[in-house]
């Protein structure tokens, strides 16, 4: 599992823009889809969720509001720019680069031969 | 427990300088912690582990915080934009007090060439100028509140506040009750002299104007150090 997290931890910021592709939403319910997605699995720490955030934030992927609810504490929402829709078409296309270059690359052969 | 959580995280940004976006990301965790700790117990959980849960999600939040840290020393000003505010500064207060001194001279200049309507428009002229004077010190003071809090943090701020202001004021206020009384002698020794009372008023607003430049020189002074 941890090797796994290694693995994905390269690509949160693709994770978070593509949560945020559809509405904006906040950083628990991102991350609470997140491990819906991964049965439990695999969820960020917060650290990296607001590390992630900034991140976009600077390079202009994403911009923040406070949402205005009614009752209780007012929540941080997030917002994909036109900018992250750009970022996040590369970031996608590079990773169905590297994964069919990988599955190549660790391909013994013996897979295909039936074993 | 949304108080157990609140200080958990009010620890972890205790060496934090309170910027607005430290203290937003606070509220932000603040939120989306209890949220989930919320989701946890309705889960089932009970609170005890509800909270180690959330809390264990927290992760190593030390660089984050450092970078907000170094944003704020990135966004000081620099010497050259302090010198240039400062020194804009300076030139607001001195028109102002310049206009202070002045603002009665139309009325002086009027009475002395026996002009008609002396009261209709020097009066006038002597509030619009005093209005104005005003104006230009409130600006000064509001441009400068902002400059400073965005820069500074409210913490440094009233330290300073605390240290500088007490012999300061002290000192200010002994000018301050000196200049006055010597003014009232003034007045009367003048007056009773010359009995021209009807211009010798003019004295207290030239002591007001001397107390504006003697304040000038310690922003000024205080400036400078």
């Amino acid at each position: 599992m941890s090797i796994a997290s290694d693995l994905i931890r390269g690509h949160t910021d693709t994770i978070i823009l593509a949560r945020l592709i559809n509405s904006d939403n906040y950083g628990y319910e991102i991350n609470k889809s997140i491990q819906q997605r991964t049965n439990g699995k695999y969820e960020l720490k917060e650290a990296t969720l607001y590390t992630a955030f900034r991140r976009l934030e600077q390079s202009g992927c994403i911009t923040s509001y406070w949402g205005d609810e009614q009752t209780g504490a007012r929540r941080r929402y997030y917002s994909i720019t036109d900018t992250g829709r750009d970022t996040y078409g590369t970031l996608i296309t590079d990773w169905k680069a590297a994964k069919e270059m990988i599955d190549k690359l660790i391909e013994t052969g013996e897979e295909d031969n039936g074993r | 427990m949304e108080d157990k959580i609140r200080r958990y995280i009010d620890d972890l940004f205790l060496e934090t300088a309170p910027t607005k976006k430290a203290v937003e990301l606070k509220e932000e965790m603040i939120q989306n912690l209890s949220d989930k700790y919320n989701d946890l117990t309705a889960e089932g959980k009970t609170p005890e582990a509800a909270y180690n849960i959330t809390i264990a999600g927290i992760g190593d939040i030390s660089a984050l915080l450092a970078e907000l840290e170094k944003d704020m020393t990135n966004k000081e000003p620099t010497i050259h934009e302090m010198e240039a505010s400062r020194q804009k500064s300076a030139l607001l207060t001195a028109i102002a007090v310049m206009m202070y001194i002045l603002c009665a001279l139309p009325i002086i200049i009027m009475s002395m060439a026996g002009f008609r309507y002396t009261s209709e428009i020097g009066v006038p002229i002597l509030f619009l100028m005093i209005a104005g004077a005003t104006g230009l010190l409130v600006y000064n003071s509001m441009i400068k509140n902002k400059y400073r809090s965005s820069s500074d943090t409210m913490v440094e701020d009233f330290r300073e506040w605390q240290s500088d202001d007490k012999d300061r004021k002290a000192l200010r206020k002994a000018i301050s009750s000196a200049l006055w009384s010597i003014t009232v002698a003034l007045y009367l020794i003048i007056s009773f002299v010359t009995f021209a009372w009807y211009i010798t008023w003019i004295i207290f607003i030239i002591a007001a104007a001397i107390e504006s430049l003697i304040n000038v020189f310690y922003t000024v002074k205080k400036g400078k150090r």
